[in-house]
């Protein structure tokens, strides 16, 4: 019983930072119907910004918010830069479904090459001060330690933070508006592309919070991050890919699910379970727990 | 543009072998293997042409489908026994299969959701090798197609005789496909690419053509991981990453992706691109950080231009009726 709980709890932990690569991916779902894959590469960058933050200052609090930030920057260049320009090229054309795809396939090659040529392509410590050793209850160690715990609040904080911002501000309402109906946002007086790449800068943030929380579990390489951008398209579309609250309960969901399979049938599974998952989610509710009915065309 | 026939084209198939093997005689054995490595890109992006130029489906796990083609072809050679000509069949026909049930998945889905879907199969299914003891686990299984036979000459090396048999494979695959293209099928399946409201409202079973495609696609796909298997010499989780997922977009995207006799262009283009780096790499002082980079850096940059400037493709003009 004791093992069945903290299987929970360490789901709940990783599930929290499948949570966050979710929720930017949603997001930038919601603002300009592409999914980015480039999502992967941007955190990848931007937790190497926070290893260089950290080896400068020792410090890993003060280095997450700097790759937080540096995640917004480099997703908002993103979007002005390529994804913006490749819209308005595209349009109408055969490819327009698939050009933003490849166009972010090129984007995560990109930056992956450029990390290598920077950094190597050695596996790197990006350490947090906290403990990864579970906490001890009485006289037993459980797995959850002082490091899940972080990543549960930080992102716990996050997603308060992004939901407050989308309920209750004129942003919010702006960023909902422009992903729901661009052309009466815009006749309304909404600077739909201004909001776009905003909406991407808050994706970014999020994918940057995962990539520089998950790393002290493990290490960091170009390619490190590329389960968790699985992980997260899998909890995305768990949660129906449209809805922020399904991001989150889908990474959760997610989480949980994959803590169970490795307890109970192996840590040898991990990169086959996401995509088994997907599909017994995409033939049983393929519009998602908090979807709209109607099918899944994009 | 002037159309041949099959009997046409297959003289011209025949011609343009009996150029390539005449002078795969004259270079070193370096050139022959990245010969071979052209004519092996050039079916495995032709695979994706054909899915995604001629059916508009996308998928981001056709190296995971060659991983399936491999090691079906190896383990039909291990544990079969089967003559390497028959291997091949054995590694398309896996791939077909394996196509087949995904493609039932894919019709039901569209750009987002199978991008998705195919990337979560090519992270996921190599790593399966290390699940079963048959697959071999991290380290692969060998695969030996063996020398050139006596009756072709004795003086074959190894790498000209896995050339001749790349080449001929790809010839073959080619000749087919365009003859496919312009059949009823090929007709179909641009249909459905263009606009799919009016193919089906002309009669054509939407889902059925995009499975038909996805299926034959993976088939030749499956071939084509048989035949990397063979240059290679073996197979192994670590051969089909999702870098070779993604290396087959971009040949397509390079060549103009409905455009077959593009994936020749991409997949020159693929092999060329680390030689050259390499080149710039040893100028520039060649650390290792540099050569194992660069490569990366020039394709992607040539994929993100490529989309940007010309979406379709850097060489279709498209017809206009």
């Amino acid at each position: 019983m004791a093992t069945f709980f903290n299987t929970i709890l360490v789901g709940i932990s990783s599930g929290s930072i499948y949570a966050l690569m979710s929720l930017s991916l949603v997001l930038v779902w919601r603002s300009t119907r592409v999914v980015n894959f480039a999502a992967a590469g941007q955190a990848v960058l931007s937790t190497y910004l926070g290893y260089e933050a950290m080896s400068r200052l020792h410090n890993y609090w003060l280095s997450l918010p700097i790759a937080v930030i540096a995640g917004a920057l480099i997703s908002a260049l993103v979007e002005s830069c390529v994804m913006r320009p490749l819209a308005k090229r595209s349009k109408g054309t055969a490819v327009e479904s698939i050009a933003p795809v490849i166009a972010t396939l090129g984007i995560l090659g990109l930056i992956r090459g450029v990390a290598g040529l920077i950094w190597g392509n050695t596996f790197l410590q990006y350490t947090s001060p906290l403990s990864s050793k579970g906490f001890t209850i009485g006289h037993t160690t459980i797995p959850f330690s002082p490091l899940n715990a972080a990543i549960v609040i930080g992102a716990a904080i996050v997603l308060a933070i992004f939901a407050a911002i989308f309920r209750f501000t004129r942003l919010g309402l702006a960023l909902r508006a422009a992903s729901f109906q661009p052309e009466i946002s815009r006749l309304s007086g909404i600077r739909v592309d201004q909001i776009r790449t905003i909406g991407w800068a808050f994706a970014g943030a999020a994918g940057a919070l995962a990539g520089a929380l998950v790393t002290p579990t493990a290490y960091l390489s170009p390619n490190s991050l590329d389960l968790l951008l699985v992980s997260g398209f899998v909890a995305a579309v768990i949660g129906g890919l449209e809805s922020l609250i399904g991001a989150v309960v889908g990474g959760l969901v997610l989480g949980v699910g994959f803590a169970f399979i490795l307890q109970y049938i192996g840590t040898q599974v991990t990169f086959s379970a996401a995509f088994i998952i997907l599909i017994i989610v995409l033939f049983i509710r393929p519009q998602g727990i908090f979807g709209r009915g109607g099918s899944r065309e994009a | 543009m002037k159309r041949n026939g099959p009997a046409t084209r297959f003289l011209i198939s025949l011609g343009i072998g009996a150029i390539l093997l005449f002078a795969s005689g004259h270079v070193d054995e370096l050139r022959a293997y990245q010969g071979a490595q052209v004519a092996i890109y050039a079916i495995a992006i032709a695979s994706i042409v054909l899915l995604t130029g001629f059916s508009g489906q996308i998928s981001l796990g056709h190296g995971a489908l060659m991983a399936v083609g491999g090691y079906a072809a190896v383990i039909a050679q291990i544990h079969w026994h089967l003559p390497y000509p028959l291997t091949f069949l054995i590694g398309g026909l896996a791939g077909a299969l394996a196509g087949y049930v995904l493609g039932i998945a894919a019709a039901r889905l569209r750009g987002p959701y199978l991008a998705g879907t195919t990337l979560a199969l090519a992270v996921g299914l190599p790593s399966l090798a290390n699940q079963f003891h048959i697959l071999g686990g991290e380290q692969g299984l060998p695969f030996d197609v063996g020398t050139a036979p006596n009756w072709i000459g004795k003086e074959f090396t190894q790498y000209r005789w896995f050339f001749w048999v790349a080449v001929t494979a790809a010839l073959a695959i080619f000749w087919l496909l365009r003859n496919l293209l312009s059949t009823r099928y090929g007709r179909r399946w641009r249909a459905v690419r263009s606009n799919p409201t009016a193919a089906a409202l002309a009669g054509i079973d939407i889902a059925k053509a995009k499975v038909l495609a996805f299926t034959l696609s993976s088939a030749v796909a499956g071939l084509s991981g048989a035949l990397f298997a063979m240059l290679l010499g073996l197979v192994a989780p670590l051969a089909f990453t999702l870098i070779l997922s993604f290396t087959l977009v971009t040949g397509a995207v390079l060549a103009g992706v409905s455009n077959l006799g593009g994936s020749i262009v991409g997949a020159l283009v693929l092999v060329a691109i680390p030689e050259l780096s390499n080149v710039v790499a040893t100028h520039l002082g060649g650390s290792d950080r540099v050569t194992a980079n660069l490569p990366g850096v020039v394709t992607s940059v040539l994929l993100i231009v490529t989309v940007l400037l010309a979406p379709n493709g850097p060489k279709i003009p498209r017809r206009r009726k």
